[in-house]
């Protein structure tokens, strides 16, 4: 009856659950040695007509596992790929010990949300613990979105709750200063494209999820801009551009009147 | 769980307000009549409302829908003073929608509330149309900090309280859902009243096969106009029927006007459901708070309440008097502002389509 991968599942530990997905830590063995692996269950979803669920999950599964193996051949720092069941819609994916950027910046923490009260210890980290100046941060992430915009993939959900810095403790680093790495997660939205109109938009998801997660960031905001300038090369122009024109889009952002 | 409890700045009020509400932003015109007490209760005295239909297969332009508003605004309004049981000179503001909505429609309306305005030397208020709807909705669940999905014929957006304002997470790319639907119905040659959208309920009721559509949520927004172009060709592929009906007992390969109905409601209210769950799983929130016309869609209600089961979550709906563009929530968040000291001078009693 169960699938193996159900049967992993229920012997995983809940750690939350996201939009679309329950997130599960477990062990694909139960050699004790064995690396933690992190699993995403898109659970069917009861108020979708169970064809169109069943297609969605298989494609949004599928696309999610090729668009890490396509970052992980292009050296973007991405969690390594574990198990695909693209029919019971799990991923399993490497287990990453570190902390979400969005936790890490001012604002992030939990002002907008009820769990500002509650303080975990691992909601603790600070951006002292992992050793890294905001401005080296903001570079990182400019860096690694242009690694993946240069291999073609376009994340779709860029927001700083899908970026994690590795803890250090945890983490070898091959840099001479730097302790932690910078890893882009969550490709549940993302797809393949070589359009520059893509690549601006993904850039505008970005700059709206900082606007609305992190007050007053515009300057941090600018930093990840011209880190991903300098990685792209003559790329940038032509994005650049597109993303002045991508602002002026959308219908009624600013509800004014 | 609900979401953080909102602190509301606003005292209970000294003596009861009165406050008058017309809205005219698309094809309904409507005027409510809105008391506050001071214990904070809220009275809705009356709330009238009429719609121009036009025949099967139109829309409603523009300036026949100004000209509908200018032939119905003294009447209806006359009627709602008279239901509520209160005079012009009773009330504290009068309040008018100011955008977003048509262009004609609204100036017509903001005319009317300008003369009554300088008629019997009231402060006018301004009300922003997705705003009213929030209020209102807020007003009659009880919902504390939701995260509102609004659908209309108009808007589609999923909005949320942060920071002192109401900010938009998600919104179509596009057309708005009501729009889509609207459209679908003229294709295939539903009745307008008494909305297009009822009428493709109706109709989906009787649909059981799920064709495939295009499924287009990108983050939190979504995009309707392809899969208003994608359902519209099945109209056109040799399978349709356009009676519903099997041309003889072997034609079982069919595709009828119910089946398109349900098709096309099962995928955008998925994608609908969808980016509203993406919003409340990124704010933390538990509450869910459906306003605008499509917001009356049963079907739309029930998977949101499945989806927020799921999250253990709890959904506010509410019924056709309060979802579909009425005068009373331009009333109700026109006097919220006025209490809270704001009031739109003649010369900014200006309208905006956006």
């Amino acid at each position: 009856m169960a699938s193996a991968s159900l049967n992993l599942i229920s012997g995983a530990t809940l750690i939350s659950q996201g939009a679309e997905a329950k997130v599960y830590k477990a062990r694909l063995t139960s050699e004790p040695s064995d690396p933690a692996v992190l699993l995403k269950h898109r659970f069917r979803k009861g108020y979708r007509h169970p064809t169109l669920d069943g297609s969605l999950t298989r494609a949004r599964v599928a696309g999610e596992a090729r668009a890490l193996l396509k970052c992980l051949r292009a050296g973007v720092n991405v969690p390594g790929l574990r198990m695909v069941d693209a029919v019971e819609g799990v991923l399993g994916i490497e287990w990453i010990d570190g902390q979400s950027v969005r936790k890490l910046l001012p604002g992030g923490a939990g002002e907008d949300e009820d769990g500002a009260s509650e303080d975990d210890p691992e909601d603790a980290d600070s951006l002292n613990e992992y050793d890294i100046p905001v401005d080296i941060l903001m570079q990182l992430i400019g860096q690694e979105i242009a690694k993946m915009h240069l291999a073609d993939v376009i994340h779709g959900d860029l927001t700083t709750s899908n970026m994690m810095l590795r803890h250090p403790s945890s983490f070898k680093s091959r840099h001479p200063t730097l302790s932690t790495e910078l890893v882009l997660i969550d490709f549940g939205l993302s797809f393949h494209s070589s359009l520059i109109e893509d690549k601006a938009v993904d850039l505008y998801v970005l700059e709206r999820a900082f606007s609305s997660t992190h007050p007053d960031s515009e300057p941090l905001f600018a930093s990840v801009l011209t880190a991903y300038e300098q990685r792209m090369g003559k790329d940038w122009t032509a994005i650049g551009r597109r993303l002045d024109d991508v602002r002026l889009r959308g219908r009624k952002r600013s509800m004014v009147g | 769980m609900p979401g953080r409890v909102r602190q509301i700045p606003l005292k209970n009020p000294d003596r009861p307000y009165l406050a008058i509400g017309l809205e005219g932003s698309a094809n309904k015109f409507g005027a409510g009549v809105i008391r506050h007490r001071e214990d904070g209760s809220t009275v809705v005295l009356s709330n009238i409302r009429h719609t121009y239909i036009t025949p099967p297969g139109e829309g409603f332009q523009p300036r026949d829908t100004a000209l509908h508003h200018r032939e119905w605004a003294l009447k209806i309004i006359n009627e709602c003073l008279v239901k509520a049981n209160v005079s012009m000179h009773d009330v504290d503001c009068i309040c008018f929608t100011k955008g977003p909505g048509m262009g004609a429609p609204l100036q017509s309306v903001a005319l009317v509330a300008r003369t009554l305005s300088l008629l019997f030397d009231k402060p006018l208020i301004g009300v922003n149309h997705c705003v009213g709807h929030i209020e209102m909705g807020r007003e009659v669940t009880g919902a504390q900090n939701p995260v509102v999905l609004y659908v209309s014929g108009g808007n589609t957006q999923v909005i949320a309280y942060s920071r002192q304002c109401y900010r938009i997470f998600g919104e179509t790319l596009d057309i708005a859902v009501g729009n889509c639907l609207d459209r679908f119905a003229r294709v295939i040659d539903l009745s307008n009243d008494p909305a297009p959208g009822y009428n493709i309920e109706q109709e989906a009721k009787k649909g059981k096969r799920l064709l495939t559509l295009p499924y287009a949520t990108k983050g939190m927004d979504v995009s309707f106009s392809g899969i208003l172009t994608a359902v519209e060709a099945y109209t056109f592929d040799k399978r349709f029927r356009a009676d519903g009906q099997p041309r003889n007992p072997d034609d079982q390969d069919i595709i009828t006007p119910a089946d398109l109905c349900f098709s096309l409601q099962e995928t955008i209210y998925a994608m609908l459901v969808e980016i509203t769950e993406r919003a409340m799983a990124h704010i933390g929130s538990k509450e869910i708070l459906i306003v605008g016309g499509v917001g009356c869609n049963e079907r739309l209600q029930e998977m949101m309440s499945i989806m927020a089961k799921e999250r253990e979550g709890k959904v506010f709906a509410m019924d056709e008097s309060f979802c579909i563009d009425n005068g009373i929530m331009i009333a109700q968040a026109g006097l919220l502002s006025f209490r809270m000291g704001f009031e739109t001078p003649l010369s900014k009693s200006t309208t905006t389509q956006r």
